[in-house]
């Protein structure tokens, strides 16, 4: 069985195509129709990951108090993806979900008073915080640890 | 002689009132002035993080805690230079019955706000210090690291 030039042609031509498309789709999943709206979510969840970070190791008891604060600010991430199309969407609220279940296994552990397994519990925190922002193109994401550490003692004395 | 002294004094009374009437043309008027800050919305910051009046103005602040969706409280307080992490120490120890306010007469305040819930806002009055730098925190636990500011005082 032979195929014609002209019949090569056209097949070479729709797969370009396809790959075209399927390309672009890749591209359009990961590029939110809010970049502002969701650069600020995920700078709201680091703001919220330094403040807990800055409770160790003497603070422990208020961690649970901030992990209130992560299931809160999880709710901007959640409407700056409501218009997404379905499947960018679950894909992110899984990957969110996962980081607040890890900010509830910080004050879970937290109770223990444990300061090497807050520390851990924080790590894979900042892991599946790591993952939510790598859904998103680099200039929209704000990672943990963007945000700088707590800073004390105001302007020198004059 | 106290005829004449009664005399001299209705004489001089008018020149009395009238240099102090020029004295106080002469002095500069206190001037009002009006601040503004909030938070950056969720994020742990204000906005703006420098304000400035000039020395002696009457003051009137306006806190705005613009956050939507964390359930956490803030406040504007304005300290002494040097003097923020002793006030952020002093409201952590009067703790949550106190909303973590400094204590009432704290000598090292200059002036605050009460706490305001995301969405609400509040203001205070005072007489601009002497001219310097005055940092403002935010005294609910662990905000002051993140939340502060300075007020620029002129002369």
């Amino acid at each position: 069985m032979t195929i014609s030039r002209a019949m090569r042609v056209r097949l070479a031509l729709g797969l370009a195509g396809a790959l075209a498309w399927a390309g672009a789709q890749g591209v359009l999943a990961a590029e939110p129709q809010s970049p502002d709206q969701v650069h600020m979510a995920l700078r709201i969840l680091a703001s919220v990951y330094a403040d807990m970070e800055s409770k160790l190791p003497n603070q422990l008891d208020r961690l649970a108090h901030e992990n209130e604060e992560f299931h809160d600010g999880s709710g901007a991430m959640r409407d700056a993806v409501a218009a997404e199309p379905a499947a960018y969407k679950s894909r992110v609220l899984a990957a969110l979900d996962k980081a607040v279940n890890d900010s509830q296994a910080v004050a879970d552990t937290s109770k223990t008073h444990d300061t090497a397994k807050v520390r851990a519990s924080l790590d894979t925190l900042a892991a599946s915080m790591r993952a939510l922002n790598g859904l998103f193109p680099e200039a929209v994401r704000a990672e943990p640890g963007s945000v700088p550490p707590p800073q004390h003692g105001g302007p020198p004395k004059t | 002689m106290k005829r004449r002294e009664a005399l001299a004094g209705l004489l001089l009374a008018p020149v009395g009132f009238l240099g102090y009437r020029a004295l106080a043309a002469s002095a500069p008027p206190q001037r009002e002035v009006n601040l503004t800050v909030a938070t950056d919305g969720d994020l742990l910051a204000f906005t703006p993080v420098e304000l400035s009046c000039p020395t002696g103005a009457r003051v009137h602040l306006t806190f705005h805690h613009t956050g939507k969706y964390i359930r956490q409280d803030h406040d504007w307080v304005l300290t002494l230079p040097g003097a923020s992490d002793a006030v952020a120490q002093a409201a952590l120890a009067a703790g949550e019955a106190a909303r973590y306010l400094p204590p009432p007469g704290d000598q090292q305040v200059i002036a605050m706000t009460p706490m305001c819930g995301k969405g609400e806002q509040a203001s205070v009055d005072f007489i601009a210090p002497a001219p310097g730098d005055y940092p403002f925190i935010c005294t609910y636990p662990g905000h002051a690291g993140f939340m502060h500011g300075v007020l620029h005082v002129t002369r």
